[in-house]
């Protein structure tokens, strides 16, 4: 592992961590928004571009702008409310979200140890990408032709989506 | 990596940063000059010979201010808003390819600083990353005109952000790629048989489209609501001043550079030799018996040539047009970006689908 990539997620830890302990709304957006990009520079150094562009068009450039946008409209900044008053509560949280993240590690760490060994390839390695003509390309013939229909629906159900946002809306404003 | 890898990308990412960032005091010096010229006014003309000095003053004039920050803002996001508005256009120019390939020292090389096959999708990630220092300027600045203005600013670049994208999409089925290197490559036939066959005249309408959502990305004129000077003073700008003010400034300017380059890529052939470039290219290479090497040279040469004059068009039009038009209202600027341009590229990408689709069979 290269140290760039060490160094990244260092910092995209560090960054994660801040995000859950931050005060202010709009921090703990640009935490995340931190993350985001890292995890991007992360994809980016091991090669796959793809996945890096995606990741930057679709979470830091249009779903993270909307979370800005909308904390900063509503102005969100003196809305927290004080969990420390009561300790019990306090700690208690620490405790229970310090027990469910060693469950999911211990579960993982099972996981891959027992599947280690079995684990199957798929078809698709860096050699083969290539030869086809580049992840993107791949990608797009795996949706337009294997994944058609999922495709078509998952798109069929965005649209739904949109027009029910637009009807929501609507009513408020007449 | 070996050696010469290294030097050859170093050499790039200078070239590229020298240039864009080199011929900003022209472009700011040809801004003023020209928007005096069209208002009939003589314009700076002090500062040495035709007033060409006047940037380098300015330039002295903001690092020699005082260094100042009203009491009431968010210091961090403050700092970090012109920063993130000078980083997000310089990034998105890594990808613009500015010429085929040199050959040096019997290697190639090609003339972009990252050859990736996802060249247009980095272009637009970039382009979407330019909202935050607007949202952050405004909402760090705690003041009511900066907040309207990153309102303003953010609702206009994410509505344009939706009609360029869709122009795009429409030029992506027609060329069938991302990279921006084969794209040009298929730019460099003829169309119809005397046109070159460049993106705008294969599709008119998505280059129009996709022209006039660029100036609501870039916050220039016509579509300035953003900063709209005589309704909120300066917009989302308003509470920085000195280098920081330069540094949004600049910004705009290399956001400009980066537009222009991007839309010369996509419609306009990037660089592929322009008219006479060829007769050029061959007529050099024969003087001076250059070989197979040396003509890639002066090839790749003339191609930057090509690309330079482009983005230098394209950058005459953005100030020809900014005191040409005046501004919208912001009602209006929705009705176009939303009932007129978004529309129209859609049904310019339905159409250009189905004609793509019977003209491969």
């Amino acid at each position: 592992m290269s140290p760039a990539i060490v160094i990244l997620s260092v910092i995209a830890a560090v960054l994660a961590a801040y995000m859950v302990i931050a005060k202010s709304p709009i921090t703990s957006a640009l935490c995340l928004l931190g993350v985001l990009i890292m995890t991007a520079a992360i994809y980016g150094l091991i090669g796959e571009h793809l996945i890096a562009t995606i990741q930057l068009v679709v979470y830091a450039g249009a779903i993270m702008v909307l979370f800005v946008f909308s904390i900063m409209l509503l102005n969100l900044n003196n809305d927290e409310t004080d969990y420390r008053k009561n300790p019990l509560i306090f700690f208690g949280s620490i405790a229970a979200g310090l027990g469910l993240f060693t469950l999911i590690v211990l579960g993982l760490k099972e996981y891959f140890e027992k599947h280690h060994a079995q684990r199957l390839l798929g078809m698709f390695n860096h050699e083969t990408v290539q030869k086809l003509g580049g992840n993107s390309k791949v990608l797009a013939h795996a949706l337009f032709t294997q994944f058609y229909i999922s495709f078509e629906v998952i798109s069929l159900a965005l649209l739904t989506a949109v027009v029910g946002a637009v009807v929501l809306a609507k009513r408020k404003v007449d | 990596m070996e050696m010469f890898d290294l030097i050859q990308m170093v050499a790039k990412v200078l070239l590229v940063l020298g240039v864009c960032l080199g011929v900003l005091p022209f472009i700011i010096w040809f801004e003023r000059r020209g928007a005096s010229w069209m208002q009939g006014r003589v314009g700076p003309n002090r500062v040495g010979p035709f007033g060409l000095m006047q940037p380098l003053a300015d330039v002295i004039k903001f690092l020699s201010k005082e260094e100042f920050s009203p009491r009431e803002v968010n210091k961090f996001y403050y700092y970090l808003a012109p920063i993130v508005a000078l980083i997000a256009p310089i990034c998105a120019l890594a990808v613009i390819p500015f010429g085929s390939k040199a050959i040096i020292d019997g290697k190639e090389v090609i003339l972009q600083i990252a050859p990736m096959d996802t060249g247009i999708i980095f272009i637009l990630a970039f382009a979407g990353l330019e909202v935050y220092p607007v949202i952050l300027a405004g909402w760090a600045s705690k003041n009511k005109y900066s907040v309207l203005g990153a309102l303003r600013g953010s609702a206009q670049i994410v509505s344009y952000e939706i009609s360029m994208g869709l122009a795009l999409l429409s030029m992506l089925i027609v060329y069938g790629t991302f990279s921006p290197q084969e794209m040009v490559t298929w730019q460099s036939g003829t169309f119809l048989g005397f046109l070159p066959s460049w993106g705008v005249f294969v599709n008119p309408i998505g280059a129009m489209v996709f022209w006039i959502a660029i100036f609501a990305e870039t916050n220039r004129l016509p579509f300035d609501l953003p900063e709209g000077e005589s309704e909120l003073v300066a917009g989302y700008h308003l509470e920085y001043g000195a280098m920081k003010f330069a540094l949004f400034f600049m910004a705009e300017y290399v956001a400009m550079i980066m537009a222009s380059a991007f839309i010369s890529t996509m419609f306009f052939g990037g660089y592929s030799l322009l008219p006479g470039m060829a007769e050029a290219v061959n007529f050099i290479s024969n003087h001076f018996g250059f070989l197979e090497t040396g003509r890639q040279n002066v090839k790749a040469f003339f191609e930057f040539i090509s690309i330079f004059t482009k983005v230098s068009f394209f950058m005459f039009v953005f100030i020809w047009v900014r005191w040409t038009l005046p501004r919208f209202r912001f009602d209006q600027l929705m009705d176009l970006g939303w009932k007129i341009l978004f529309p129209l590229s859609l049904i310019n990408l339905v159409g250009v689908t189905i004609a793509v689709y019977f003209l491969n069979q």
